[in-house]
């Protein structure tokens, strides 16, 4: 996957996989902070609207978001390896967020989601295409990240 | 560093390390102790103190890890202490008749509204995470380097700024919606309003316009609103102040009270 911040989304009969990659001038740990703190994520997403809960192993969240600002998602984060990788899913399919340190100093930031099943193609057509969504967050990640990295 | 000269630094450092303690932990009890037990600690181990950092650095290091160790086991604040501790003083009689003899028999015990300024910083700053709150603190007010910060909380120069970060906004957002020293539509005058509680006869505005982050609240520019209300923090020593006694009794009576609080919403 090209590290330009843009979304590819690849759909078969039963799945539709989308994923971003970008290239983020800080530390891991920053950005793994970032998308860890559950209270934080409104100010500096333009997605992700709330989070109500602790986002570690295990636990259960519950997220709202732009997208479909009526429903909220109650998420199982089912995998928590500190400044490098994060999941969290429900029975429809799992988001999967990784950092991998880069020599130059920096990571690049990957976002993943696969979603699907045999029921997938009744309601495929319902569920919006996360293109944008993703693309929007990891801008904003890269954005908030480098400003924290930047600042004095 | 003989134990003659380490005293004599010491003693120049403590008013500044109380003063820390007790905005880092909102309680005087709490900050006389960990500055004690700092001094001790340092005694013990004065002879590994190698001059690698400053002593004032070395200082707070051991000072932030036993205020750490304090507040491990304690809920952090809300957002909205100011509402809670308000309701809990129109209650509590014996607390106005208090402070109204400090004001009236300390010398001490005068009400000046940057004091409660300063007073209002350190109550809300217990409702970020304990490690914004250090940042901050360290930073803006007793102004230590991110590079000596790191030091002192023994963590990276990237979390340094991510916490000073977040911590910063978290705040200026905080005061952004209520304060409106700075906001005409914020929903907290508690400083106007103690004002002509405890100073009946003088002119509360003309007061405020003494203050230049209230006189510049037509500035959009959040972060330099920010400075300036760091700037007032920077000079006021809360334990030798003119308003000390009257702050540190209002600052008990919130400790006491968002305790009592934390508490019940535990349960």
């Amino acid at each position: 996957m090209t590290q330009n911040g843009k979304a590819t989304t690849v759909r078969t009969t039963f799945t539709r996989a989308t994923g971003i990659s970008i290239e983020i001038k800080a530390d891991p740990d920053v950005v793994w902070a970032l998308l860890t703190k559950a209270s934080d994520f409104p100010r500096w997403n333009s997605i992700v609207t709330s989070i109500e809960g602790n986002i570690a192993l295990g636990e259960t969240i519950k997220l709202k978001s732009i997208l479909d600002a009526k429903r909220t998602f109650k998420l199982k984060v089912k995998e928590f390896e500190p400044a490098k990788r994060l999941a969290w899913g429900d029975p429809m399919g799992n988001r999967i967020y990784t950092i991998t340190k880069n020599q130059n100093g920096g990571v690049t930031f990957t976002l993943n989601e696969k979603i699907g099943g045999q029921l997938f193609p009744l309601f495929a057509k319902m569920i919006p295409s996360f293109d944008q969504s993703f693309e929007q967050f990891a801008s904003d990640l890269k954005k908030e990240s480098e400003i924290i990295m930047n600042s004095k | 560093m003989t134990t003659e000269l380490f005293n004599s630094e010491f003693e120049s450092i403590a008013g500044e390390l109380k003063s820390y303690i007790l905005r880092i932990t909102a309680s005087i009890a709490d900050a006389e102790d960990i500055v004690q037990d700092t001094y001790i600690k340092a005694s013990e181990k004065l002879h590994t103190f190698r001059g690698e950092s400053s002593l004032k650095t070395w200082l707070f290091t051991i000072a932030s890890n036993l205020t750490k160790d304090n507040l491990r086991a304690q809920k952090r604040w809300t957002e909205n202490v100011t509402d809670i501790t308000k309701e809990a003083a129109l209650l509590n009689k014996q607390f106005f008749q208090e402070a109204m003899n400090i004001r009236t028999t300390s010398p001490q015990g005068q009400f000046e509204v940057k004091e409660h300024i300063a007073f209002c910083f350190t109550c809300i700053s217990k409702s970020l995470p304990l490690e914004q709150q250090l940042c901050v603190f360290l930073k803006e007010i007793y102004e230590f380097k991110v590079a000596e910060i790191f030091e002192i909380l023994n963590t990276t120069e990237a979390m340094v700024k991510y916490y000073l970060h977040t911590g910063r906004t978290k705040m200026m957002n905080i005061f952004e919606g209520r304060c409106a020293l700075i906001n005409k539509q914020g929903a907290c005058h508690q400083c106007s309003e103690l004002n002509g509680i405890f100073n009946p006869k003088q002119n509360t505005q003309h007061e405020i316009m003494k203050i230049e982050m209230a006189r510049e609240a037509n500035n959009k520019d959040k972060e330099h609103l920010f400075d300036l209300r760091m700037s007032i923090l920077k000079e006021i020593d809360p334990f030798k102040s003119n308003a000390s006694a009257l702050q540190l009794h209002h600052l008990e009576h919130n400790r006491q009270v968002m305790e009592k609080y934390l508490e019940k919403k535990a349960v």
